[in-house]
């Protein structure tokens, strides 16, 4: 464990992550993981300074939370979860003394209130609106298509239908027609619809200390629930200068100081940047150990560093990397989802193996041999990663996984 | 697969060149394609270094990607040297933590052998790796495990010991079913281990099961002679341990056999200087070099590379008045060859080299089973002989055994070794045992039916066989059950076996509509007329489970048992099916075996003596129940097992359908107990209904 200094900040970890924790314990940060009860064994046999906490909870012991972390003399609350967000906020809010703090997380946790609030500041969004029902999922689905005059019998142009406040593409479905409607459950009202942009879709990572971009990372989709990579190709990164604009636009719309934010952008055929949503926390898809394994910084003790209070801007400078030309290769993975309705076992498709750009996967073994039908973009059933220099080779790759079975 | 043998270099003793041929075997690669080993273990030693690098808490969630990549680095060739080589860095980074690996001083040897066979490769990757860490510490390069040199000497040789089948390398049913991509890699390990620890410890263990094996008399014994090759290394170092003294007289039976096996051989002088030994000896001395070379061949099945020279020698040179001395032939034997002199002579200068040596023992057998005076065997070995074979057949024995002898010297001499060994045939790793059943039948039954079918292979790369009156040609069907041509078989198994298997294979296609075995029909098309019509079966197809299993043991004990049957004994070797059990007794598959003889052993008890095309028939299923392979009996390549363990293994047979004059009754108890041996194992969930 790297000693640790007392002069720097004392952070709080809200969630539990390995890889996080691993970070910490190699940083010179001092730290306490705050997770759920489970954890509690493996944290006291690693000598991990551990709080145990029950997040799904209500709010209204984030007071009690934010007390018990100032006395231990936290310096700030950092959320890993989507799950914790609000929760880092509230604590972060009696932590500062920013009551502010508060309604800002509220805004990351609610994807309509997010895109108002971007709309209000004059970020270009999409058509949207929330439903309650299914007769509203319909009624958009109408009018998005006759708004683009679509007549009768012509073939939908989807829409996007989004759960307020859930992680990434948990939730996420695509509606083509009142049938898909038909298949959504009554439980998981309300939610957000988009209107759906024809362009290209992708993520962007941002450090931000003092208001200021730290670091931009642009993750490039392959497609969409299932594959990214990082740095991103040089045609989607050609845009970086507008991105930049774009994120700094959301710094001062959403009124941030400091943390981390993956918001996700459209960009069209004209080069017009729609934005899509943004998260105040890591993404999912382990972009962190993708970016780990591009650029060789670790993003964890990044966050850290954009979260501390008491962390200098030369050390901010000396930690992140010049973007795109610091990086070593191109570092991607794919998420697999079975393909076939009844597995047995995971077999990694040799030519997946025997790819050079291969490095490892985390697949689990299946649980179930039936697998259930997927309806909405969910659970992956784990992440195979590959490394190499040329982008377009590593995106093709990517894709061209999407037809193989690792479940067979 | 069977991997080329290089050409033999003649200026060095023969064990050097087995010696050559192993590192050969080691080291070769598979592929044209550029080594993927050096991109793989960059990549390794990445994931090593995040592993080292991570704290102990996170150390578990770096471990996962460490074992994938062992694992693709332990397929290649030379990849398991490299993991060999990082076994202490592995342990220092922590690849064992929080696992039952961790203190390596409690693992158990015993439990080794079952991890290895594990179906998640992830655990077997890590019990490699900590066999990989015990031979770091034996060899003095892994300091700070916590262990003693002695201790992992220890381990390692009570863990050799104890998978010992999977060192010789004669697979079993069971082994072969539960094959996985890793098995070759694991087998592979623990040559190394062996090759690093010694066979000291258990040679003892080590020179027994080399001559459980060669007492059946296998055809293929390559990897036999692989292992008496390390039993002489380990008996050539200082400071042998007690094991050695004790196993001493059989391993220098079988050192002596391969490498010195007579009076002008008995240093391993290489070929060349054995031929100038021969041209000066006198007619005592090449005498007494005839019966010593006979000797060691009867006494341990394997024939020395020497011997093919010898006789060689004495063709050329007009001493063939030596031959029967020096094939160990007994009046029978003698007769045979002196009825067809010519013949036997052009089969040893076709079919005779070091290199095909064992050819030697299958002629002296051939010529004692008395086959040639069948009117049709001298002729098909005159068409054998004179036979141009296609190129697809040349290439097919060329990819399989390499390019120091000809494909056609190659055919005649395993033509040879299965004639004289019918019971010798092993299946190798393919799910032929059907084909390779059928091989042995006619070798041992059928002998020119075989030569035809041979031959129509060698001409015209098909064979036909007729099913219910129609003509099944083997070169428009599709494949059977191999795959590939089988590569680690005998040459006349590489030959036949993908024509047999796709005959096979379409007449299984052909009844599969009929709700009822398959074999009921093939076993009697396939093989012959004179295979029981009659068909008993245990199990109701539809269900799977037992069906009427009493009346099906007792038409068994009338069918074949001697006390029951009118004293009538098996007059044709006859197809049966087994239900193949692992040693815990589980049901592993069902599996092709002849019947040869029933018949009571010295003791006075009933067996059934029978050829398993398995590689080894020694194999315990379970329960007390332990096929015997000597000792009982047997002769030549039979298994056997008392009647009534053989019944309850039993669950296909086939009757000729004569009524049995006087039927003794049988006991109920007897029915009882086979009954009850079946379902503890096989049968456990197939109790009817």
């Amino acid at each position: 464990m790297t000693s640790k200094d007392p002069n720097k900040g004392h952070v709080a970890i809200l969630g539990w992550s390995l890889r996080c924790i691993d970070a910490l314990e190699k940083f010179d940060r001092r730290y306490l993981i705050v997770a759920p009860k489970w954890a509690e064994d493996y944290a006291q046999q690693h000598d991990i300074p551990f709080l145990s906490w029950d997040f799904e909870r209500l709010n209204d012991r984030s007071f009690e939370l934010a007390s018990t972390l100032k006395e231990m003399g936290v310096d700030v609350a950092i959320p890993l979860f989507e799950e914790t967000v609000e929760w880092a906020g509230a604590v972060n809010a009696v932590l500062m003394d920013n009551p502010r703090l508060l309604g800002q997380s509220m805004l990351f946790r609610d994807k309509s209130l997010m895109k108002r609030r971007a709309q209000l500041g004059g970020i270009r969004v999409g058509i949207f609106e929330e439903a309650m029902d299914q007769s509203d999922v319909i009624r958009f689905l109408k009018r998005v298509n006759q708004t683009l005059l679509k007549l009768d019998g012509d073939p939908n142009d989807p829409i996007h239908f989004k759960a307020f406040d859930k992680a990434g593409c948990l939730g996420h479905r695509v509606i083509r027609s009142p049938d898909d409607v038909m298949a959504i459950a009554d439980e998981e009202f309300p939610a957000l619809l988009e209107s759906h942009l024809d362009g290209w879709e992708f993520a962007v990572e941002a450090w931000i200390k003092d208001r200021k971009i730290q670091f931009l990372n642009i993750s490039e989709y392959v497609t969409l629930g299932y594959s990214v990579f990082v740095p991103a190709t040089p045609e989607l990164e050609k845009y970086r200068a507008k991105i930049t604009e774009q994120i700094e636009k959301l710094i001062e719309v959403f009124d941030i100081d400091f943390g981390f934010i993956h918001p996700e952008y459209f960009v069209t055929n004209d080069g017009t940047m729609y934005f899509g949503e943004v998260a105040y926390r890591p993404p999912g898809f382990n972009a962190f150990e993708l970016m780990e394994r591009a650029y060789g910084f670790n993003a964890y003790q990044g966050l850290v560093l954009a979260f501390d209070p008491k962390a200098t801007q030369e050390e901010l400078d000396a930690f992140f990397p010049t973007p795109v030309t610091g990086a070593k290769g191109h570092a991607g993975c794919f998420g697999v989802y079975p393909r076939r309705r009844v597995v047995s076992e995971l077999q990694l498709p040799e030519e997946t193996e025997n790819d050079p750009y291969f490095e490892f996967h985390e697949l689990a073994p299946p649980m179930e041999t039936k697998v259930t039908k997927r309806t909405a973009f969910g659970t992956h059933w784990g992440l195979v990663y590959f490394f190499g220099e040329d982008p377009h080779r590593l995106r093709d790759l990517l894709k061209a996984q999407e037809e193989l079975d690792f479940y067979v | 697969m069977h991997l080329p043998h290089p050409r033999l270099q003649f200026q060095k003793s023969v064990a050097t060149t087995w010696l050559t041929l192993l590192g050969y075997l080691t080291t070769m690669t598979m592929t044209s394609d550029p080594d993927p080993l050096p991109a793989l273990t960059r990549s390794f030693d990445r994931m090593l270094g995040q592993l080292a690098d991570a704290s102990a808490a996170g150390k578990l969630s770096y471990q996962g990607r460490v074992l994938d990549a062992a694992k693709r680095v332990m397929k290649q060739p030379g990849g398991l040297a490299e993991l060999e080589a990082r076994a202490a860095r592995l342990d220092e980074a922590g690849i064992f933590a929080g696992t039952d690996w961790a203190m390596p001083a409690g693992l158990v040897p015993g439990m080794v052998g079952n991890t290895l066979k594990s179906s998640d490769s992830r655990t077997v990757v890590l019990e490699c790796l900590s066999l990989l860490r015990f031979l770091a510490v034996q060899k003095g390069e892994h300091p700070t495990s916590g262990l003693l040199h002695e201790t992992a000497d220890h381990f390692l040789t009570q863990v050799l010991a104890l998978n010992l089948d999977r060192i010789i390398g004669a697979g079993t049913e069971a082994a072969r079913v539960q094959a996985s991509e890793l098995t070759p890699a694991v087998d592979a390990l623990l040559r190394r281990l062996l090759e690093a620890v010694g066979t000291d410890g258990i040679l003892t263990q080590l020179v027994d099961e080399v001559w459980r094996i060669l007492r059946q008399r296998p055809l293929q014994v390559d990897h036999v002679k692989t292992m008496i090759l390390q039993i002489a290394i380990a008996m050539g170092r200082e400071g042998s341990g007690l094991g050695v003294r004790d196993a001493r007289t059989g391993a220098d039976r079988l050192i002596s056999a391969l490498f010195g096996p007579s009076e002008l051989c008995r240093e391993d002088p290489g070929l060349d200087a054995y031929r100038a030994r021969l041209e000066a000896s006198d007619s005592g001395a090449l005498q007494a070099e005839a019966t010593g070379m006979a000797r060691a061949m009867h006494d341990t099945g394997l024939v020395s590379d020497y011997h093919a020279a010898f006789l060689r020698f004495i063709l050329d040179g007009g001493q063939s008045h030596l031959l029967p001395d020096a094939l160990g032939l007994s009046s029978t034997g003698l007769d045979a060859l002196r009825c067809y002199q010519p013949l036997v002579h052009r089969l040893i200068e076709v079919a005779v080299h070091p290199g095909t040596a064992q050819a030697v023992l299958g002629l002296s057998l051939m010529l004692e089973r008395g086959i040639m005076y069948s009117p049709p065997i001298a002729p098909s070995l005159w068409r054998l002989l004179g036979a141009s074979m296609s190129p697809d057949c040349e290439a097919a024995l060329t990819t399989a055994f390499g390019e120091g002898v000809s494909p056609h010297q190659r055919l005649v001499a395993g033509m040879i070794c299965l004639l004289g060994l019918p019971l010798g045939v092993g299946q190798g790793n393919n799910p032929t045992c059907q084909s390779a059943r059928a091989l042995s039948i006619w070798a041992l039954n059928d002998p020119d039916y075989l030569f035809w079918l041979l031959a129509q292979v060698i001409a015209n790369d098909h064979i036909i066989m007729y099913f219910e009156g129609d003509a099944l040609d083997s070169a428009l069907l599709p494949a059977g059950l191999a795959q590939n041509t089988p590569l680690d078989a005998d040459p006349v198994s590489v030959l036949l076996v993908p024509h047999l298997d796709r005959i096979y294979a379409e007449m299984g296609r052909r009844v599969a509509g009929r709700l009822e075995d398959p074999h009921r029909w093939i076993n009697p098309e396939l093989h012959g007329w004179w295979v029981g019509r009659e068909f008993h079966i245990a199990v109701d197809i539809a269900t799977g489970k037992l069906h009427d299993y009493d009346r099906f043991l007792r038409d068994f004990h009338l069918a074949y048992h001697p006390l029951h049957n009118g004293n009538e004994p098996v007059v044709h070797p006859q197809p049966a099916g087994i239900a193949v059990t692992d040693s815990n007794g589980v049901f592993v598959g069902w599996h092709a075996i002849t019947i040869v003889r029933v018949a009571l052993d010295q003791s006075g008890e009933m067996r059934v003596y029978f050829f398993n095309p398995n590689n080894d028939s020694g194999q315990d299923w379970g329960l007390g129940i332990v096929v015997s392979t000597h000792g009982n009996g047997e002769r030549l390549g039979e298994g056997s097992l008392p009647f009534a363990q053989f019944a309850s293994r039993l669950y296909i047979f086939h009757d000729d359908g004569l009524r049995t004059p006087l039927a003794v009754p049988l006991e109920d108890a007897k029915i009882d107990a086979i009954r009850d041996m079946a379902i503890q194992s096989w049968a456990r969930d197939r109790v009817g209904v």
